[in-house]
């Protein structure tokens, strides 16, 4: 009997990474994608997720704290610049993102998940700024949690 | 303090570069992020940079100066005066242009504290140095 998942009952989070030289300036996120579906049957684990639910809960580091301003222009940015509204899709061990479908391994033991995505194996180009100083880690850390 | 050089080419003759230099409307435009407030005198002007650092950015205003030029020798100091107008750190500049056939030299003396310079002075090296090499590519164009 297929177990079904989304945001009411477990957590779908996103965790980034800053990168660069000048790392320090930029923030370690943790999004919170806020539309998701899943079932989970047989030990494997399918979901779809909307690419434009993704809101920015934290961020850790920088020269200043993230506020809600500039926690919508992050949004923004990744709805815009990064997956610019392509479905985000995870079925029989692979995932679609960008328009682009590779396996991925997707660990989830009924409680717990968490998969690693590089984003340049989905041709998504790592956001940067500072005139390439400052990126966002191309391995990006996708965690799920039921709740309970 | 941090030094750095650099070199610009614009193709143009040196008469050429030395009028574009010098005229704070295209030159400080250059900046990515720079912008010209009010033009105090022909050899100076209010002007301000906005740093974007991805969703925060941080914005300097002040004043940029022509402190000395030869004319016979074609080069001029910029004295770049800021403020970070949101916290209590500055970023002050001098930046010596020496122009020649084709383009030019530029040799930049840059002075920052507050939060900017939290990052730690090789950071702030870093993005000078990007920050400049992407002005130098401007000013080819000028």
């Amino acid at each position: 009997m297929p177990t079904t998942y989304g945001p009411e009952d477990a957590t779908l989070t996103v965790h980034t990474k800053r990168a660069g030289a000048a790392a320090k300036a930029g923030h370690d996120l943790t999004i919170l994608v806020e539309r998701w579906s899943a079932t989970y049957a047989d030990g494997t684990l399918d979901f779809e997720a909307d690419p434009r639910s993704l809101r920015v809960l934290a961020g850790e580091g920088g020269i200043g704290s993230l506020g809600d301003d500039e926690k919508a222009g992050i949004k923004q940015t990744i709805e815009d610049d990064v997956l610019d509204g392509s479905p985000i899709t995870y079925r029989g061990g692979e995932l679609t993102l960008n328009g682009v479908t590779r396996p991925l391994e997707f660990t989830f033991d009924g409680t717990e998940g968490r998969a690693e995505v590089k984003q340049t194996d989905f041709k998504i180009k790592p956001y940067s700024a500072l005139f390439g100083t400052l990126k966002v880690a191309d391995v990006v850390e996708v965690k799920v949690r039921t709740n309970g | 303090m941090v030094e750095l050089n650099h070199r610009f080419e614009t193709g143009g003759d040196t008469a050429h570069n030395w009028d574009a230099i010098l005229d704070l409307d295209r030159l400080i435009p250059c900046v990515e992020g720079g912008k010209v407030l009010e033009r105090e005198s022909d050899e100076k002007a209010k002007a301000e940079i906005k740093v974007k650092m991805g969703a925060m950015s941080m914005t300097f205003r002040g004043t940029v100066e022509v402190a000395s030029r030869d004319d016979d020798a074609r080069t001029a100091v910029f004295a770049v005066r800021s403020k970070d107008t949101g916290g209590s750190g500055y970023a002050n500049a001098d930046v010596t242009f020496a122009l020649n056939d084709g383009g030019g030299d530029i040799n930049t003396k840059a002075t920052i504290n507050g939060k900017a310079a939290s990052m730690g002075e090789g950071v702030v090296q870093t993005v000078l140095d990007a920050m400049i090499k992407d002005f130098t590519t401007k000013l080819a164009k000028l």
